[in-house]
């Protein structure tokens, strides 16, 4: 009897059933991905350095002859194996011609590796391992490809000293341990033979350098013996995952997305159940009066609830592939994603869904138990009340009737409202928030966070500031050659270089490798700090909060430092934010010596008598013809070379817009159509007392835009905070970021992304409410 | 007197599962100003598709309906939405009423949405509040639909019909969901209603109903087959019993 009365409620409910499975496909579709996309996230370096056979530890050092840390490295007991690459360099853009035209797209080295020294695993564009490159051809990893239209079989020329090549692209090429940022040095992999040829030209030898791939089970016993040897930098596994330190910010917000989207569609879901069982009542009523026992009631729902959630589950986990794939799109292009476990945690998650959606449905028939049956048949109401529905009184209201509806059916069903407020408020600020970021991202505050201070252009051109790598003290003729270019040529300004350099730090008995940074050079601000304040003296230095918790150290403690052979005593004055972790920033005057820079940041330029931005761009101009460079960059194109996600998150936003209006669109379609099935006796009863389509039409459309708006209202408030955590959340996995305010861009968070949000939701409420027409006034009398 | 209401030929006819129902054949009907018209017959003899047809809340398959001399057919849904809401009051078996709103704001939201009226919102409140004194609800002004009894709601129903001042009432079986103390006050409210001038054409199953009817016309397989003038009934329980017996002989005479 009970599966004869389901077959006929899941034929005569059709339009509520449908509408519950498309929000069970949903549901199950967006857990599904979201789940696949925080396992690959979250997982995905590990798994990739896996693939990659990326090493315990590795070790990069110039090549000389009296440096022999390869061979000692090589006698320690611990090492288990040791595979060296050998890289050739290119020390400009310009020595390559693409079509005749001289590349003029990255700024830094170019590195050049033989197919024969592949050390770790190399993929292609396919994710399949490259094994060999025939003679004559070439892979290049994303830096090169920056700006560049190439494609696979064109020929580049490489002119280096008195060698020329010409050498066929073959694609692009992904390196585990090669940064793919668009400001970072490229990477080519090239036959043996042709590398070989190469080799054989001094000018490949101007950065003789060479990698160590180490697989050792004491790390500590290699740093150990590196600490003798100048220019060797030692990373572990664990330290080279910090390459991918600016993929993973989309990955995050990917991720948060993803969970978003599954609450979303949950809320929604729990809402849609709880309204279908709300419609069954009367029938519940009818099945209790007639001496069906509580668990009998409950348990024909749950089985009813069963079968659709099993099918929209099963539906939705085929939909949530090409939905994971898409969002996972921009980051996959650098990481080898795993999805083996994504798989079976996806179908897992789909089961979850099932499992959430029996919950769902085993509370909302919890009232079964609570009802008389003449209670039930009341469609829930016991006739007692503790409060008014509603304060509004049509006779006193000002509003017309229509809208005098809308308000008061927000109002009397607070709770109803309240969730699709918070749906759509989880819709809109998935877009605006998206918006904050792409630009927080390349706004100038973010300078400070890459240890260099306010500017308005940059040099990034390493044919001038190359020096700095072998010898820092030529920073001193890089600053006055370029302010003395600048003032020759109408645009006095003062010139900044921030360079970096590892040394071992001792704190009483803790030891780590801390990043000192020094900015030399005028600028107009000092460093900012977030606790404390900023070095004044050469015996001065501010820390990030990682350096305080790696050397167990205070504010006002003293830490102690080799330098150049000499051993230094700092006072830690205070912290700032970094995204170098572990890193410590020296008073401007404190003389590194000689000693090569490890990293710097270019030629920071700040320009006299604050000039406008046009007069910015205009000196911009000029500084690449004198300079025969295109490496001078303002400030909001240098974050975004060094980041390179400000262009992903745009992405990521214009994705979220698109998945926003759908979703939007759905739920408001879904959930209208819900409300005519709901209210059909309310509909059929305005139009016999006369109230035309047009008047009903917009009652249910203005309920979805007073919805909409109170959720843009609420968004706008809560954007702010909300962007401001997550952004300081997102920076602080990466580095040491702290009271980042994001920025905001008012057309598009206040009028934009509101217009989309209320667009939708009417053009779709609109749309959905014609179905009324369909509703006739004589249907009062045959209405249950 | 005015013909407020009148059908040629009226036809209405469904498909069900690819069989024509005829339920209206060819039904002519002619309702005079102030009269108050009963309609009965056996269930399923399509009493209540009458009804709506005439009043315009269904479309009729063939034939015409005129009401207060406009062609009904003729009338787009905005038109006709209108003429309901102006002209006509209907009150249902079931009393149905919009659950977000108050007991009064259900009984004026045909007036506010109306144009028919000038006056403020506030009168149209006070008009609303002095119909629910006369028929003497007026103490569930501000409750919700859910917190009155049954005649207190299908007076309320009566009280929305009337809010718009309409030239008739069309009512199905209002007192269908009632006892018989509710549906003595409700039909009680509706001869008042009559007396004032407000023609009522009204569906029943009930003799006792229909008694207080001034006319009361037979229906039997989507066909008039019997009519009786009743004349205006004036109060009184001895005339109530006379009429009631006199229709009742008319009715076995009928074959109820």
């Amino acid at each position: 009897m009970f599966w004869r009365i389901l077959k006929k409620d899941l034929k005569r409910k059709k339009t509520m059933n449908i509408i519950l499975l498309l929000f069970v496909i949903l549901c199950s579709m967006f857990a599904a991905a979201a789940v696949n996309n925080i396992i690959a996230v979250t997982g995905g370096i590990e798994h990739y350095f896996d693939v990659a056979d990326v090493p315990d530890v590795t070790v990069n050092m110039l090549i000389s002859e009296e440096n022999d840390l390869g061979e000692k490295i090589g006698e320690l007991a611990c090492v288990k194996e040791i595979r060296t690459e050998h890289w050739l360099c290119v020390s400009n853009s310009k020595y390559f011609r693409h079509n005749g035209k001289e590349l003029d797209n990255f700024a830094n080295v170019a590195f050049l590796l033989s197919d024969r020294e592949m050390a770790i695993n190399y993929f292609d564009e396919n994710n399949n391992i490259i094994e060999s490159v025939d003679k004559g051809c070439f892979y290049a990893n994303a830096p090169f490809l920056r700006d560049l239209t190439i494609k696979e079989g064109d020929e580049v020329e490489l002119t280096v000293g008195n060698s020329r090549l010409t050498l066929k692209f073959m694609g692009r090429f992904k390196g585990a341990l090669f940064n793919s940022g668009s400001s970072y040095s490229p990477y080519l992999i090239m036959n043996s033979a042709d590398y070989d040829y190469l080799d054989r030209d001094e000018a490949t030898h101007i950065l003789n350098c060479k990698q160590l791939c180490v697989n050792t089970s004491s790390v500590d016993e290699i740093r150990e013996l590196a600490k003798n040897y100048g220019g060797v930098y030692v990373y572990t596994r664990e330290e080279s995952k910090g390459i991918y330190l600016y993929d993973m910010i989309p990955a995050y917000v990917l991720m948060i997305i993803s969970i978003v989207l599954m609450l979303t569609a949950f809320v929604v879901l729990r809402f849609t159940i709880g309204f279908t069982v709300s419609e069954e009542f009367r029938e519940i009523g009818v099945m209790k009066a007639v001496g069906i026992d509580n668990g009998s009631i409950r348990s024909l729902y749950i089985v009813k609830y069963l079968a659709i959630a099993v099918a929209g589950t099963l539906i939705g986990y085929f939909c949530s592939v090409p939905l994971g794939d898409m969002m996972m799109k921009t980051i996959s292009e650098n990481i080898i994603l795993g999805s083996e476990s994504g798989t079976l945690m996806g179908l897992l998650s789909s089961g979850l869904v099932v499992i959430m959606i029996l919950l769902f449905c085993y509370n909302c028939t919890r009232s079964v138990n609570k009802l008389s049956p003449i209670d039930a048949v009341r469609n829930g109401q016991t006739g007692e009340r503790f409060r008014k529905k509603s304060f509004l009184h049509l006779g006193r209201s000002k509003l017309p009737q229509a809208a005098f509806l809308s308000v008061n059916d927000v109002i009397s069903s607070p709770k109803q409202f309240s969730i699709m407020i918070v749906v759509f408020t989880l819709c809109i600020l998935l877009m605006t928030i998206m918006s904050n970021f792409a630009l927080t991202l390349k706004s100038e505050k973010m300078l400070r966070f890459f240890d260099v201070p306010s500017s308005e252009a940059h040099i990034m051109d390493s044919e001038i500031f190359g020096e700095v790598f072998v010898d820092q003290s030529t920073y001193k003729q890089i600053i006055a050659d370029t302010e003395k270019l600048l003032a020759d040529n109408g645009m006095p300004g003062k010139c900044t270089i921030t360079m970096a350099t590892q040394f071992e730090t001792s704190h009483e008995d803790k030891t780590a490798k801390i990043t000192f940074s020094v900015m030399k050079g005028e600028a107009n601000d000092t460093l900012y700090v977030d606790k404390g304040s900023a070095p004044q003296k050469t015996d001065e230095i501010a820390v990030t909060v990682s350096t305080l918790e790696d050397l167990d150290a205070e504010i006002g403690d003293r830490v102690t430092v080799v330098m150049n052979e000499k051993k230094h005593e700092f006072i830690i004055t205070g912290t700032y934010s970094s995204f170098t972790s572990h890193a410590a920033f020296l008073y401007k005057d404190f003389d590194l010596g000689k000693l090569p820079a490890n990293n710097m940041w270019g030629v920071q330029i700040h320009f006299d008598g604050n000039p406008d931005k046009a007069q910015i761009n205009q000196n911009i101009e000029k500084l690449r013809d004198l300079l025969d460079t295109d490496k001078v960059y303002s400030t909001s194109d240098f974050i975004k070379n060094f980041t390179g996600i400000s262009d992903t998150l745009n992405a990521i936003k214009q994705m979220m817009m698109i998945i926003t209006v759908i979703v939007t669109a759905l739920i408001v379609i879904l959930m209208e159509r819900s409300f005519i099935s709901k209210e059909k006796s309310e509909i059929a009863l305005m139009k016999a007392v006369g109230i035309g389509n047009g008047s009903i039409i917009l009652q249910h459309s203005l309920r979805f835009v007073i919805v909409s708006v109170i959720a843009c209202i609420v968004s706008s408030t809560v954007l702010m905070p909300i962007s401001d955590a997550m952004m300081n959340w997102i920076c602080n996995m990466i580095g040491d970021i702290a009271g980042l305010k994001c920025d905001f861009d008012p057309l598009e968070i206040f009028v934009i992304c509101p217009a989309i949000l209320i667009g939708v939701t009417v053009i779709g409420s609109f749309l959905t409410a014609l179905y009324t027409k369909t509703i006739k006034a004589s249907d009062t009398a045959s209405i249950e | 007197m005015n013909t407020i209401l009148q059908t040629k030929g009226l036809c209405k006819t469904y498909i069900v599962n690819k069989h024509q129902n005829n339920v209206l054949k060819n039904v002519d009907l002619t309702i005079n100003e102030g009269e108050m018209v009963a309609v009965m017959g056996p269930s399923g003899s399509g009493k209540s598709t009458l009804l709506y047809c005439v009043s315009g809340m269904d479309k009729v398959t063939a034939g015409e309906v005129f009401f207060n001399g406009r062609e009904t057919a003729k009338l787009g849904d905005r038109e006709l939405a209108k003429l309901r809401l102006d002209e006509m009051g209907f009150i249902f078996q079931q009393m149905y009423m919009m659950k977000n709103l108050s007991v009064l704001d259900n009984i004026i939201f045909p007036a506010v949405k109306s144009k028919k009226n000038s006056e403020s919102r506030r009168q149209t409140e006070e008009r609303g509040r002095a119909l629910m004194h006369r028929l003497g609800i007026d103490d569930v002004c501000g409750n919700d639909i859910n917190e009155v009894s049954g005649g207190q709601l299908q007076r309320a129903c009566i009280c929305r019909s009337m809010i718009n001042n309409p030239k008739m009432i069309f009512a199905d079986e209002p007192t269908g969901a009632l006892n018989r103390a509710s549906s003595d006050e409700v039909m009680n409210e509706l001869l008042s209603l009559n007396r004032d001038g407000t023609t009522i054409m009204c569906v029943t199953h009930d003799p006792k109903v229909a008694a207080k009817c001034s006319r009361v016309l037979y229906i039997v397989d989507g066909g008039i087959v019997g009519e009786k003038e009743m004349g205006h009934f004036d109060g009184g329980d001895k005339e109530l019993r006379d009429r009631e017996r006199e229709l009742n002989n008319w009715l076995m005479e009928q074959g109820w």
